[in-house]
């Protein structure tokens, strides 16, 4: 099983799980900027996540053979502390780096004016740096958040094949897969999503512009997960290939359209591990 | 309006023209470099028009720019290489193979027909003088392009232009010059050869070579600063066909043609942000972190380039250098403490505080490039010890190292030995090149 997760923190995970993930068939990930669990107090803290997000990380998954992506973003939940709300000021130049094969997570957490104006500015920030958008949908009154999430979508002007709504569940796919836009799953040990009812929205909605991911973090979570729907996709019948469609082909799709997605987990660390110099070949 | 890249068809000589053709333009090249031979395009066939009206119609709907070549190796003499030329007795006959090229290079609506001089000793200069002359007379008017050629009769720019000059300066006579030929034998490098040929330039050929040898290599392999030689085309305005010309490499011709263009489009990238930098400082702040993705290999030595122009342009690159690397990727960050060797000596603080921060980090790429030149001749001794000493916990090869041999010193080699008796204690291998550096002491 060949697995792009593409959604996970790998920064809150262990070496072990990196390796346990390339056993499983992990070949390649994307880990968004989000909250950190303890709250940020300045700009500096994200830039320093940042530089960890295209730096450390990315050199830490090469060294399991994992190719590392990042999404760039000021979450929702700390676009309510004005303290880190100029963190906006500077992403301009983070968006601008290799590496970076989105804008995210952005969207809401509380739906209050300033998530607003947060979430307005990055859609214009991706529509601006041409990149997709990696969009998070609310833990508490997550059909409402969705909901809006789409209408402010549909006003920004992005495309909604640029645009991928995570953390669905069988309330809430229906109208991200009317207004056109990917579909993302967390699969959770207990929360958000589990793999039997992923398999079963995946039987009714097809598997079209529909992503899976573990969206692993410093919470209990399991980075396997994506390894484990698929196991449960063959179980309940669909072929190798619907299987390869959801774990592999779409986020490649859906982030491709950043043109900054390097598959090869060396090229994309940038570096050889032994020798230091650069190993970037021309043809990605 | 910029230049034309193209691709000579005698790099692709085991290819039908047709093929070869289309292969070129599906590749993204926008001209070629036709070079007339008895498999691709004979002018002697005797249906040559017709040939040649077929030719440019397919050239027109490929959307490819023409210049017409005329140095195919065994045409008029099926036993020596390149015979008879405008030095020698039987002149005549290359005379008349110029004068049907330029009557083909009329129907193709190419650009100019090049020529070279051939072989002989400077005795012979009249008489190529007179040869020169009669083509220019002869057949329709269409401007031909003397290409200096090293061990020729004309092997320098300037006895081309010389040789313009005694003919009167004829608007028919230019320039083809062969960039990778700058390299192998001018006394001044192809930027300034451009910028010397200025608008009598009409056919550019592109290739890298060695100093004085005469042999077509691929870009990268020979000391051709390709960049620099693409922005003296733009300075001089220079809009016509620049093809690349390495008639020795069609065995494998696709490919080379694919790695060709390639390298043409990063050169072309980096030239243009060069300039950018030297007119605007500030846009380094957005042109640094999109290096890696325009081009590809050679990401350090062309983040390098920018860091230069932006130092020359600013003259005090102390605040660039701090906020490209405090704001950069680790490649970026590479690029500015390998830039350091160049440039550091004219902000050492700032330098050193940049290569402690990058011994600090535990990314082998990074530590790696903290220890080049720059750190040999500012990083205090104590500081340096331990760079050393962590390339060889984290495995990176001591070769990384800037003069190790010169600068290791009897308390680094303590420090050497104290690591490899805790690893033999351990149980552990002692890294080969900490042996090596432990045996060249003692």
């Amino acid at each position: 099983m060949r697995i792009f997760d593409p959604h996970i923190h790998m920064t809150s995970r262990t070496t072990d799980d990196y390796e346990a993930m390339r056993d499983a068939g992990v070949e390649a990930l994307v880990e968004p900027a989000f909250w950190l669990g303890q709250p940020r107090t300045s700009v500096g803290s994200f830039v320093d996540y940042f530089d960890a997000l295209l730096g450390w990380e990315r050199f830490r998954a090469a060294q399991f053979g994992i190719a590392h992506h990042c999404a760039l973003a000021l979450n929702p939940k700390e676009a309510n502390d004005p303290r880190c709300a100029e963190v906006l000021d500077v992403l301009p130049r983070y968006l601008a780096k290799d590496g970076v094969v989105a804008v995210g997570e952005v969207g809401y957490d509380s739906m209050t004016p300033e998530e607003d104006d947060a979430f307005a500015r990055q859609l214009e920030l991706a529509q601006r740096h041409d990149l997709p958008v990696l969009v998070h949908t609310p833990h508490r009154d997550k059909q409402a958040g969705t909901r809006r999430t789409l209408d402010v979508v549909r006003e920004s002007g992005l495309a909604p094949e640029r645009v991928l709504v995570d953390h669905l569940n069988e309330t809430t796919v229906r109208m991200v897969a009317d207004a056109g836009c990917w579909m993302g799953f967390s699969v959770y040990p207990d929360t958000k999503m589990d793999e039997k009812r992923t398999v079963a929205l995946l039987t009714e909605h097809g598997t079209d512009r529909m992503l899976v991911n573990s969206a692993a973090d410093w919470g209990r979570s399991d980075p396997l997960k994506t390894y484990k729907t698929g196991q449960a996709m063959l179980d309940a019948g669909f072929s190798a290939e619907d299987v390869e469609k959801v774990l592999w082909h779409n986020p490649v799709e859906f982030y491709g359209q950043s043109g900054r997605l390097v598959l090869d987990p060396v090229a994309a660390g940038a570096v050889d591990a032994a020798t230091g110099s650069s190993v970037l070949r021309g043809e990605r | 309006m910029t230049f034309h890249l193209g691709y000579g068809t005698n790099g692709f000589s085991n290819h039908r023209l047709g093929d070869a053709l289309a292969v070129i333009a599906d590749l993204g090249y926008t001209a070629v470099a036709l070079t007339l031979d008895h498999h691709h395009l004979d002018p002697f066939a005797d249906d040559v028009a017709r040939q040649t009206d077929r030719l440019a119609a397919r050239l027109h709907e490929l959307g490819l720019r023409a210049v017409v070549e005329t140095g195919a190796r065994y045409l008029l003499d099926p036993r020596r290489k390149h015979h008879p030329t405008l030095v020698s007795s039987d002149q005549d006959r290359r005379v008349d193979f110029l004068v049907r090229a330029k009557r083909i290079a009329a129907d193709l609506g190419a650009d100019c027909v090049s020529f070279w001089s051939g072989v002989g000793s400077p005795d012979d200069w009249d008489h190529l003088r007179s040869g020169v002359a009669a083509v220019l007379e002869n057949g329709p008017s269409v401007p031909i392009g003397l290409e200096p050629e090293p061990g020729m009769v004309v092997q320098w720019l300037e006895q081309a232009l010389r040789l313009r000059t005694e003919l009167g300066d004829p608007e028919q006579l230019r320039i083809t010059l062969d960039v990778g030929h700058c390299v192998a034998v001018e006394p001044q490098d192809a930027a300034a050869c451009i910028r010397q040929a200025g608008e009598l330039l009409v056919n550019v050929q592109l290739d890298d070579m060695l100093p004085g040898v005469h042999e077509h290599l691929e870009f990268g392999d020979g000391h051709l600063d390709l960049p620099a030689t693409l922005a003296a085309l733009t300075d001089i305005g220079y809009t016509g066909v620049a093809a690349v010309e390495l008639p020795r490499h069609s065995h494998a011709a696709p490919d080379v043609a694919a790695r060709a263009l390639r390298a043409l489009r990063a050169a072309r990238w980096l030239a243009d942000a060069e300039r950018a930098v030297r007119t605007d400082p500030n846009a380094i702040d957005t042109l640094f972190p999109a290096v890696g993705r325009a081009v590809g290999t050679g990401e350090d030595a062309a983040r390098v380039r920018l860091l230069t122009a932006f130092a020359d342009a600013t003259g005090d690159p102390v605040d660039g250098l701090t906020r490209l690397y405090r704001y950069g990727t680790s490649a970026e960050r590479r690029g500015v403490l390998r830039g350091l060797a160049e440039l550091g000596d004219r902000a050492p603080a700032a330098g050193v505080a940049l290569v402690e921060d990058a011994l600090r980090s535990n990314e082998t790429g990074l530590v790696a490039a903290a220890l080049g030149p720059f750190a040999t001749r500012h990083l205090g001794r104590h500081a340096w010890r331990h760079g050393v000493l962590k390339c060889l916990f984290m495995g990176i090869p001591l070769t990384a190292v800037d003069g190790l041999d010169r600068h290791s010193d009897p308390e680094l080699l303590r420090m050497v030995a104290a690591f490899a008796e805790e690893r033999r204690a351990a149980g552990r291998p002692v890294p080969a090149d900490a042996l090596a550096l432990l045996g060249k002491a003692s």
